[in-house]
């Protein structure tokens, strides 16, 4: 059992209704974690996450990224206390 | 596909109309790509090193195909020009409903020479087209001239639509833009001061003419499936509520912000490094240019109650901020109220300014004083009267707009071609240099974004061909870590989309440069793409549609190979003015110094610049000493023409000597000095 927080922007924070919460899992993986969002969340959110091609995290228009800034793929473990921050991802303006 | 082509001579008074031919298109595709053919041709006849200020200088408005034909990928109208305040290739887009509209007036690019004796506009009407006395507009903001010209020339054929200059572009400010529709600014390279060098206040477009389709089954079930995919987006349905506002908090966590003059990477007001902009302020609106399924644009009006500053602005309605209109004042300036942050984006869009650019000379002043490198006694010199320079003081910042924007007092005049002249101005009348603290890339092109952990985006701030800019070869695949793009482009390599090493990422700017050519010359909206609902490849998927419109198919390599050859032809022009390797540089700061917080704290630019550079250098073809393009590459994509004139320049690689460089400075022509 590991404890992560999730971090929420933009998108995101509308769906959830929360900039950030703990949550506990069994496996320390990413899939675990994907799998609790978008089981608490629902559709929404499974749209954000999870490439219905791939099945793998989504690419397109998101950015999943650990406390080092480093982008996070569906087979990535967690380290416990691990921040993951959700985000869409844009620039410029 | 044909298209009509508007010439007007402001001196003689002379109007031309000529229909840009299909062999133009196969060319050159369309939008930014034709006019910067249309822009090298000028140059043949005209002597390329004017001072572009002159009447020699020519103003050139184009529409690439897509626009307005019911894509829903919005429209964007493009301007070139050489550049007033860079001294080199210059040109910037903005969307509004002009670019679409001048389209159903007959015409999809305009070219203005010559200068007119006093103030004038020129009305477009269904093709009619009339030079018109603008004598009482001069003086007006930029919002205010719409609505007088909206006024003035009714509803009938069609409501008007403007592209116009503020005050600043009057004054023949270096870094002017121009505004379509009172609030859109293309603001980039000064075209507002090359507009106002011809005494052309204002093009205004009526029209109801239709615009032909080659394939319109076709681009309607394009259209069908485009508006599917994006519905289905949930990351679209957030971005239509914030447009790019949605960046700020991003960037605050990957270490992306620009904050007091880059001296930080993260914003620091607890307001805005948030977006609480959408929930506290009232979007009564939903517009941009018409043509866009997602319209992440809105106006929003300030009641009063969103925040303290907001009380100051009651009434005050405008556009809601975009992130490069925050990152200017919430983070160049530590501006920490986003009703102060709107009231920035308002006035320089009135006035016609681009905020970018002016935030770094107020910035650079501002961190001059922090540091006491300049005195009280210093600044009252420079200003004329007390100042206080102290960072996030909104009132003070207005008046130093105004000071710039009337170029009222040395300070105005000594910063009116942006940061890196005014520095570079200031140094030398002070016998200091205070470079060090001038943020600035290639041209001397400001820009308020951290770009020292993304390689990329470093990469773009010294080889972009305006001067350094994120909007020519944005880094997304750096940026966004998407290695599953870069094993897609590079035959299943993936260190294009790992940040951390300068491995593909001179390619990556090579490619994207080509991409964004592409997206600018087609005369779209490059959102779309960024969000990426649709997979990314602009050469492929809105291929299709500019098949569908113009009846050119291509294959996707082809497509690149367009994109490619429009790149060249805008580093052609400025290899002419005498840009080698030596102008694709970035500032001291962001080259040497530490990147000081965030994720990537401690990452210095300077470790990878050169082997980035050279990789780029080599993925174009281009010849890695001198930064010159090849006759080999020319030939390859057709532009034997283009290197022929090269050569008689002596700005192609091993033709003629090296040590007969005809120009080696890039100088803007015209240094104000200090007025009495």
């Amino acid at each position: 059992m590991i404890t992560v927080q999730a971090e929420y922007t933009a998108r995101f924070k509308e769906i959830t209704q929360t900039t950030s919460e703990t949550i506990q899992l069994e496996q320390a993986n990413m899939a675990e974690l994907a799998q609790m969002l978008t089981t608490k969340y629902g559709p929404q959110m499974q749209a954000l996450l999870i490439d219905p091609n791939t099945q793998d995290l989504n690419t397109n228009g998101t950015l999943f990224i650990d406390s080092s800034g480093r982008r996070l793929f569906i087979d990535d473990t967690l380290a416990d206390g691990e921040t993951v921050s959700f985000m869409v991802g844009i620039a410029g303006g | 596909m044909e298209s009509g082509l508007l010439r007007v001579d402001l001196t003689t008074g002379e109007i031309k109309r000529e229909i840009l031919p299909h062999s133009m298109f196969e060319r050159w595709v369309g939008g930014s790509g034709i006019n910067d053919w249309l822009l090298w041709e000028h140059f043949l006849k005209h002597d390329i090193m004017c001072d572009a200020r002159s009447p020699e200088n020519v103003l050139i408005f184009g529409v690439g195909p897509l626009a307005g034909v019911g894509s829903g990928i919005g429209v964007k109208g493009r301007l070139t020009f050489k550049s007033p305040c860079y001294g080199s290739f210059g040109d910037s887009t903005g969307g509004g409903k002009f670019p679409y509209v001048v389209r159903f007036s007959g015409y999809d690019y305009i070219v203005v020479t010559g200068k007119a004796p006093k103030p004038v506009y020129i009305h477009i009407c269904n093709g009619e087209v009339t030079i018109c006395d603008a004598t009482h507009l001069w003086g007006k903001d930029s919002a205010e001239t719409h609505q007088m010209l909206r006024k003035e020339l009714g509803d009938y054929p069609s409501e008007a639509y403007t592209l116009s200059i503020g005050q600043a572009g009057e004054n023949q400010v270096g870094i002017a833009g121009v505004i379509a529709d009172g609030w859109r600014i293309h603001a980039r390279c000064g075209g507002g001061g090359v507009m106002g060098s011809k005494n052309l206040k204002a093009i205004v477009t009526q029209g109801t003419q239709g615009i032909k389709i080659d394939d319109p089954s076709s681009l309607l079930e394009w259209s069908d499936g485009f508006r599917q995919k994006l519905d289905a987006n949930e990351a679209a349905y957030g971005f239509k509520r914030r447009g790019t506002l949605g960046a700020v908090e991003m960037y605050q966590k990957i270490g992306g912000n620009f904050w007091r003059n880059n001296q930080g990477a993260m914003f620091r007001g607890e307001e805005v490094r948030s977006d609480n902009w959408v929930k506290k302020y009232h979007k009564y609106s939903e517009v941009c240019s018409s043509d866009c399924y997602i319209a992440c644009d809105g106006r929003y009006k300030i009641e009063g109650h969103e925040s303290d500053a907001a009380q100051k602005y009651v009434g005050e309605s405008f556009r809601h901020p975009e992130y490069l209109t925050t990152g200017s004042s919430a983070g160049a300036l530590d501006v920490r109220d986003w009703a102060e942050v709107a009231h920035w984006g308002k006035i320089t869009n009135d006035y016609g300014i681009d905020n970018q650019d002016l935030s770094c000379s107020i910035s650079f002043l501002m961190e001059l004083k922090q540091r006491e490198i300049i005195s009280d006694r210093d600044v009252e010199e420079l200003f004329g009267r007390p100042q206080s320079l102290e960072w996030g003081k909104m009132e003070d910042i207005e008046a130093l707009v105004e000071d710039v924007v009337y170029q009222r007092n040395p300070f105005g005049w000594l910063f009116r071609d942006g940061a890196y002249h005014g520095a570079l101005r200031y140094s030398e009348q002070q016998g200091q240099n205070f470079m060090k603290y001038a943020m600035y890339g290639k041209g001397g092109a400001s820009f308020t974004e951290e770009m020292r952990p993304f390689p990329t985006w470093m990469n773009n701030m010294a080889v972009a061909s305006r001067g350094a800019d994120h909007l020519k070869g944005i880094g997304l695949i750096e940026k966004f870590q998407r290695r599953d793009l870069s094993k897609v482009y590079f035959n299943g390599r993936t260190e294009a989309g790992d940040p951390t090493i300068p491995d593909l990422k001179g390619a990556s700017t090579a490619l994207i440069e080509n991409q964004v050519a592409l997206i600018n010359s087609y005369g779209v909206c490059m959102f779309h793409w960024m969000l990426d609902p649709l997979g990314y490849a602009p050469e492929s998927y809105y291929g299709e549609v500019y098949t569908a419109v113009t009846g050119i198919d291509r294959t996707k390599e082809e497509r690149m190979l367009d994109g490619e050859r429009i790149c060249n032809l805008e580093k052609a022009f400025n290899s002419r003015l005498g840009m080698r390797r030596e102008h694709d540089t970035i500032c001291e700061r962001w080259m040497h110094e530490p990147c000081p917080e965030g994720p990537n704290k401690g990452r210095v630019a300077g470790d990878m610049f050169e082997q980035v550079l050279e990789e780029y250098y080599e993925w174009r073809g281009w010849d890695k000493e001198t930064g010159l393009q090849t006759r080999q590459k020319m030939e390859e994509l057709g532009l034997e023409d283009v290197a022929d004139v090269l050569a008689a320049d002596n700005a192609m690689a091993g033709e003629r000597r090296a040590d007969r460089a005809v120009h080696v400075d890039v100088k803007i022509a015209d240094d104000p000095g200090i007025p009495d």
